[in-house]
């Protein structure tokens, strides 16, 4: 699978414009993002969900100390990001991430955007029962679309990569399990091949999340009458890593919290080296989310599938 | 921090929230709010119907509320309606109930054609 794009600006506009005049030529109803029977999965922060929504992260800003190594001194890195999510059918969506990248200190300081990501998602048939349900997905890197002076430093990758990759999640609800039924949890594991491995190395990335979600527990188990607010919480860590062929695996552990409100969701999460290999480079960073349901937002126009289909239904 | 870097920030830390404010018509999923009996509780009478209130408004014609006994046959004789003057408020008449557990399940539609679903169970103890 390889795209071809000229410009950042050129492919943003260009996907915007298509998906824009496409939901507002197509009409039907809105579709949920990723809901298998009774359980809601939101938006994790470090890693995705298992299921395709029309959504928009912005911005996602993560704040990550860079520890003294190899002779340089410590610093910290700053990122800006925002990730737009757009159904094309109910099942099918694709991902369009961005970000600007800022270093100070670790020996030079660097500004710039990270390469652009795209990922083309489908969401398989959903276990309502057992709210279980699973996305396959590709996602591709396209090098030389962040900064030359990015490239130069290293700081991102010189050579596009494809990644196929496995979502999976699973709600405990339909379990006799009293007040253990709002755990659900969710997967993604994916084989990152690089387009030269020679200069960039394939690698295994998987991730995995806990969460105990309050809605849940309020809606399905046990009202909360009068500590109703806390309904709007969904406490979770979440679980990444990156698996090099040639190199030490490196990963976060972030633990945090998600208050879901009825259009948006904001989240943040402290991000916990999960290794020996990952403290030598980097300390305790935090991250943080404001995210936009547009499926809510704009259910008759831009929130909802450019074909009202199913992918199964063909 | 370079000028495009403050824009891009300032841009993206502005942005979603003002979308935020400016979609007061905005309709999201209808979760159940809350009920009467209410979620997992236990009430001493048989309640003369059951109550549920979402979080957003529902059309009624296309919702579906049942009441199940222990052995999950169904109890209620339907009659779904919606309140007078409060449009996110289901209610489903229900027949006097013996002591024991009942499990609701419902489905809803919003409004924006969203659909959304849930149970929940309560208990009848005299």
């Amino acid at each position: 699978m390889r795209f071809s794009i000229s410009t950042r600006v050129g492919a943003i506009m260009a996907l915007a414009l298509s998906a824009g005049i496409g939901a507002l030529a197509a009409p039907g109803p809105a579709w949920a993002h990723a809901v298998c029977g009774d359980r809601v999965f939101p938006a994790t922060l470090t890693m995705d969900d298992p299921g395709v929504g029309d959504e928009l992260s912005l911005p996602t800003i993560t704040y990550s100390p860079i520890r003294a190594n190899n002779g340089n001194p410590s610093g910290h890195s700053l990122d800006y990001g925002a990730e737009w999510d757009k159904t094309i059918t109910k099942d099918l969506g694709f991902a369009l991430n961005g970000d600007y990248f800022t270093q100070r200190g670790a020996g030079q300081n660097l500004n710039g955007w990270n390469n652009i990501t795209l990922t083309l998602k489908d969401e398989l048939p959903c276990w309502e029962a057992h709210e279980f349900m699973a996305s396959i997905g590709v996602i591709r890197e396209f090098a030389k679309s962040g900064s030359a002076e990015l490239v130069t430093a290293g700081a991102i990758d010189k050579v596009s990569n494809t990644t196929p990759t496995l979502y999976l999640g699973k709600g405990l609800g339909d379990l006799p399990i009293g007040y253990l039924r709002p755990l659900a949890l969710t997967g993604e594991v994916g084989f990152q091949e690089s387009d030269n491995p020679n200069t960039s190395p394939d690698q295994w990335n998987y991730a995995f999340s806990v969460q105990y979600s309050m809605p849940y527990l309020d809606q399905h188990v046990r009202a909360l009458g009068g500590a109703a607010f806390l309904a709007h919480f969904v406490p979770l860590v979440e679980f990444v890593y990156s698996a090099p062929h040639n190199a030490a695996t490196t990963g976060t552990i972030s633990p945090g919290v998600l208050y879901e409100a009825d259009v948006w969701q904001f989240g943040v999460e402290a991000m916990l080296p999960a290794n020996a290999a990952t403290s030598q480079t980097q300390g305790v960073g935090v991250i943080a989310q404001f995210h936009l349901f547009i499926d809510d937002i704009f259910p008759t126009t831009l929130g909802k599938p450019l074909i009202d289909k199913d992918l199964w239904e063909w | 921090m370079k000028p495009i870097a403050l824009t891009f920030a300032a841009a993206a830390l502005g942005a979603a929230p003002a979308l935020v404010a400016g979609t007061h018509a905005a309709q999201a999923h209808a979760f159940l709010s809350h009920a009467s009996p209410a979620v997992g509780s236990t009430v001493k009478e048989s309640p003369p119907a059951l109550e549920l209130w979402y979080t957003e408004e529902v059309e009624p014609a296309f919702c579906k509320v049942e009441l199940l006994d222990g052995a999950g046959k169904r109890v209620d004789h339907g009659g779904l309606k919606a309140a007078p003057g409060d449009k996110a408020e289901l209610i489903l008449p229900v027949p006097h109930l013996a002591p024991g557990t009942y499990k609701v399940v419902w489905h809803a539609v919003s409004v924006d054609t969203h659909r959304t679903q849930g149970d929940f169970t309560f208990t009848v103890a005299p």
